[in-house]
């Protein structure tokens, strides 16, 4: 049997028995971002001479912070809802040649995380944000979120959301990151571009995937994924049409100095 | 003629991969798991292209393309 290539990254065993199948629900879009991010970084690992042990995982709380430790053969953390950013911070102090890449929900980045999340971005630390946005807390039942879109229901807005969601990557993109996407996990071959692209940026790279939780949202997973690739138009060919559609693509990519190289300069002046 | 190998431990029904299939290559089967899930199954090879889209979008890591020249 033929096996799949990106189980050479993944636990299948633990001390407790197997690992494999994932915890995640049927067709849930975390596996997706998963098995996208492997794809993106088993490309890195054998086109430019960056090493498994240069990688460093970190995720806070959520389903889709369920993707580290629990599974994955790298080095990584599963550590505190929200928090993800502050730890992915502290590791990156200690070691900044790290190549460190956040799992992080729309929960744990933009509720309980919100603030963190800000600062690394006008910090302009040099982590990849992968958030995997569902636009709900999948793992507690499916309430609402401040990234739950007008309209939507969900178990704790039975009649319609009623507020306006945040825009996760204007928020990163006034904060200060310095390179932007949003994709859908509808788009897998751009996803792992940008994947690529944003872990080879020096500078926090937040990359949003607009993911499907068909359990909560009560659909099937393939009607959310086609309703991904209709509901979205790409930046480059917007042209402010199709305002009523999502906008998918880069929205920023540029240079600006990243918070390790500078206090890096402080230090020197003391050698 | 490339094949697939679809891990019926690993594999949740989803269909995804079904759906992402450009060539209509892979079907839904009248497999079922132990678990109650319907597996995929080849459906017409001659339509693979060799693109590998139902492998890098399996939220599972459940299936796997054989490419026929990789053998030889
Ligand atoms: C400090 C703290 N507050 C609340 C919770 C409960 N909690 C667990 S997951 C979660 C929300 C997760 O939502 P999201 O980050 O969007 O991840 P998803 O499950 O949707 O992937 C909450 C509120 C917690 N574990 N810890
Ligand atoms: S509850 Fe939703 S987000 Fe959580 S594993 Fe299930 S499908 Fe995925
Ligand atoms: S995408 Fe993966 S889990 Fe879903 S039906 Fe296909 S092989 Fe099974
Ligand atoms: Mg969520």
């Amino acid at each position: 049997m033929t096996r799949h290539p990106m189980l050479k990254y993944l636990k299948e065993k633990g001390p407790a028995g197997p690992r494999m199948p994932t915890i995640m629900c049927p067709g849930c879009g975390a596996g997706q971002v998963l098995n996208y991010t492997l794809h993106a970084v088993d490309e890195i690992i054998h086109n430019d001479g960056t090493r498994k042990e240069d990688f460093v995982f970190i995720s806070g709380v959520g389903c889709s912070a369920r993707l580290t430790s629990h599974y994955l053969n790298f080095d990584s953390g599963w550590t505190i809802h929200g928090r993800s950013l502050p730890i992915a911070t502290g590791a990156l102090l200690a070691n900044p040649s790290l190549k460190i890449v956040v799992f992080t929900g729309d929960g744990d980045a933009m509720a309980i995380g919100g603030n963190h999340f800000i600062h690394t971005c006008r910090r302009n630390l040099d982590v990849t944000i992968l958030c995997i946005n569902n636009g709900l807390y999948g793992m507690t039942g499916g309430q609402v979120a401040p990234t739950t879109p007008t309209g939507t229901a969900t178990a704790t807005t039975p009649y319609g959301n009623m507020e306006e969601a945040f825009d996760l990557c204007k928020m990163a993109e006034t904060s200060g990151a310095s390179y932007v996407a949003r994709w859908t996990t509808a788009h897998p071959r751009q996803t792992i571009k940008s994947i690529k692209k944003g872990i080879g940026k020096k500078g926090t790279a937040f990359i949003e995937i607009l993911s499907q939780c068909p359990i909560h949202m009560k659909t099937p997973p393939v009607e959310m994924l086609r309703d991904f690739k209709a509901n979205t138009v790409s930046i480059n060919k917007s042209r402010g049409h199709g305002e009523d559609k999502i906008l998918i693509g880069e929205f920023c990519h540029m240079e600006r100095p990243e918070w390790t190289e500078k206090y890096q300069k402080i230090l020197e002046q003391f050698d | 003629m490339n094949r697939l190998s679809i891990n019926p431990d690993y594999c949740k029904g989803c269909l995804i991969c079904v759906d992402a299939c450009p060539g209509k290559a892979i079907g839904a089967s009248d497999r079922v798991n132990p678990k109650g899930y319907t597996l995929p199954a080849e459906r017409d090879m001659q339509q693979c292209n060799g693109c590998k889209l139902c492998e890098i979008v399996c939220p599972d890591f459940a299936i796997a393309v054989e490419i026929e020249e990789e053998k030889s």
